[in-house]
């Protein structure tokens, strides 16, 4: 069949799969960002000089008080994104609005993690002298890799239908396990107290 | 069209995270406690003395050591994890103890160089000789009884430090003295009428502790 020079150019609704689809790229730009991310945080950790400092959030009675608060503040909002991403995905009956409370539920824990996981690396820096501690840091590293590989993958179309439950429950898991190693210690040790 | 919101997301993570560290960076160190040890200032910080203000300054510890050695509190185990090993430092002069948690025991004192060395000693005879390293921690070892016990004692944050309490309980004559470590590890002995034995534990954050039926409050201990 003869085609017309002079016919407007048509972008077919589909195109055939160019390359770039199936590339190993849109995997392994998240992974080696997440590693990036993960290993970058635990250099800083080890490089930067502790410094024990504090910061008072009124009404708090210690910096130890205020993180562990805003850690289970992240912990609840996390599990806010378990129940909707099993809505997400038609595992649990759920509204309409399901993919927007995940979104928006992971974005307010990641934020509120922020702050706690700055003064953590600033104040302790990446320590190893006990077992619980040396889960912490490592975890806390970790949890920030996977992060970034998760929002980074879901620029992706096309993924295989298990990888972002996957990724996901690994961000969930390192941040219940961060939880463990830190504000539920502090809560055992010090008191539930604010 | 890929969706945006995700690397907004990170982004935005991103830059909370560098507001925080640059106040952490700017403002001063605001030590959490009232009465217990004196936080030495970070060491990223230059050291301006005598100017006290609890105002976000680059100079935070309320007491600026007297010495060029910052006032600090180390605690930490020794090299066979059989004893924690604590050392307060103010005003160039220091103070230890060296407890096993069951009979082993000393309180050790003396001054501390302009370099951070230290040799301190104890009325059972007990030496310590150590050596601040960068401000960040202690190495040194602790003679006691013959035996040569190497030990590493990190900067102590509260709730972690160094305790005593002494008072008369049930006609005995009360000595207890405590090792909070970092990770919240207890070791304390409390002698009654020179008898060593394992000490209760003590809370942290106010020195309140139980002994034989009475509530003590012990105090931090500074050289």
């Amino acid at each position: 069949m003869t085609a017309d020079p002079n016919a407007a150019t048509q972008s077919y609704p589909s195109r055939p799969p160019t390359p770039h689809h199936d590339s190993p790229a849109r995997y392994l730009v998240p992974a080696l960002v997440a590693a990036a991310v993960a290993v970058g945080l635990g250099v800083y950790g080890k490089v930067h000089d502790p410094a024990g400092t504090a910061f008072n959030l009124a009404g708090f009675s210690s910096t130890g008080a205020v993180k562990s608060w805003l850690a289970t503040t992240a912990f609840f909002f996390a599990l806010v994104q378990v129940v909707s991403a099993f809505m997400v995905y038609g595992r649990l009956p759920g509204p309409s609005w399901s993919a927007t409370l995940h979104r928006w539920s992971g974005r307010i824990a990641f934020l509120v993690a922020v702050p706690v996981a700055v003064h953590c690396l600033y104040a302790f820096g990446y320590q190893t002298y006990s077992t619980r501690v040396m889960w912490h840091s490592l975890l806390g590293c970790a949890f920030f890799g996977a992060f970034s590989a998760k929002m980074l993958l879901l620029r992706s179309e096309r993924l295989p239908g298990w990888l972002l439950p996957l990724v996901g429950g690994l961000v969930f898991t390192a941040l219940t396990l961060l939880w463990l190693t830190s504000a539920l210690w502090f809560f055992r040790t010090v008191g539930v107290t604010t | 069209m890929k969706r945006p919101g995700p690397l907004l997301t990170l982004l935005a993570g991103l830059v909370l995270g560098l507001f925080m560290l640059t106040l952490n960076v700017t403002s001063g160190t605001k030590t959490l406690s009232s009465s217990t040890q004196r936080e030495a200032s970070p060491s990223a910080s230059p050291k301006k003395s005598a100017n006290p203000s609890p105002t976000p300054t680059v100079t935070p510890s309320p007491t600026p050591s007297k010495s060029p050695v910052a006032n600090a509190s180390y605690a930490g185990r020794t090299g066979d994890d059989t004893a924690s090993v604590a050392v307060t430092v103010r005003d160039g002069k220091a103070v230890a103890y060296f407890c096993d948690g069951r009979y082993k025991e000393a309180w050790l004192r003396g001054p501390v160089k302009d370099d951070g060395s230290m040799k301190l000693t104890a009325p059972n005879g007990a030496v310590l000789d150590g050596k601040i390293e960068q401000g960040k921690k202690i190495r040194g070892t602790v003679k006691d009884e013959g035996r040569k016990y190497a030990f590493t004692a990190d900067k102590a944050v509260k709730p972690s430090g160094l305790w005593r309490a002494t008072a008369k309980v049930r006609g005995a004559k009360i000595d207890g003295g405590w090792i909070v470590l970092p990770n919240g590890r207890q070791t304390g002995i409390v002698t009654r009428d020179g008898k060593a034995a394992s000490a209760p534990r003590i809370d942290p954050e106010t020195g309140a502790v139980t002994v034989d039926g009475q509530q003590l409050t012990a105090q931090p201990v500074t050289p």
